[in-house]
């Protein structure tokens, strides 16, 4: 299995849904703010069901919030 | 620093703090083998345990009170992903003590050796656990 990285738009998605903070993001997908803060800053991939979910909370489809790159 | 991270570092400290004092005493003077059951060696090892459970006990009821709402949190996923690794290695080395201790000693030596490696070997899957717990989450904090 090649290696990669899954990227994402959090950070500018919460700025453009009002200055989101990342605890209400937390809030309605069910984790804490500290897990938001470890997504956004890609150190912890989220289960498929959680990443769905926040992508649902910005009215995004998923490839808009999450992106993989593959590490060749 | 989530709730369940910080129990995990309380857990560590009171386990220097308690067993610690108790293994370098049996470090650096054994109980006498043969010498069963050897009241004050018990009354060490009671101090040791107790004192780490209750301990442990003011301990949680302090994180409560400092932060209610996070100590209320159920687990979250980054929560059960770290709590399933770090258990999983712990089980290991809790199988590996507890085979030395059970299998192997038995046919070398007896007594407060076999307890304390016991013991010991509890101890060090506890390490194991919260030590790799605190680990899993500076590793993805961000």
């Amino acid at each position: 299995m090649s290696g990669g990285t899954i990227s994402n738009q959090i950070r500018t998605l919460r700025f453009l849904a009002g200055e989101m903070s990342q605890a209400e993001l937390g809030q309605k997908i069910g984790v804490t703010r500290q897990t938001i803060a470890a997504i956004e800053a890609g150190k912890y991939s989220p289960t498929l069901e959680a990443a769905f979910r926040i992508a649902e909370v910005f009215g995004k489809p998923l490839d808009e919030v999450f992106q993989w790159r593959s590490g060749g | 620093m989530t709730h369940r991270e910080k129990l995990a570092w309380m857990t560590l400290l009171l386990i220097a703090a308690t067993y610690g004092p108790y293994f370098v005493h049996v470090a650096v003077s054994p109980p006498a083998p043969g010498e069963m059951p050897n009241l004050p060696q018990l009354w060490l090892l009671a101090l040791a345990a107790g004192g780490n459970g209750v301990l442990h006990i003011l301990g949680r009821i302090g994180l409560r009170i400092a932060a209610p709402e996070d100590a209320r949190a159920p687990a979250d996923e980054r929560d059960r992903d770290i709590e399933r690794r770090s258990t999983q290695v712990a089980y290991y080395v809790m199988m590996t003590g507890m085979i030395l201790v059970a299998m192997v000693m038995p046919f070398t030596t007896s007594g407060w050796q076999i307890v304390n490696a016991g013991l010991l070997a509890i101890v060090i899957s506890e390490i194991t656990q919260n030590g790799l717990a605190a680990w899993g989450y500076r590793r993805s904090a961000a």
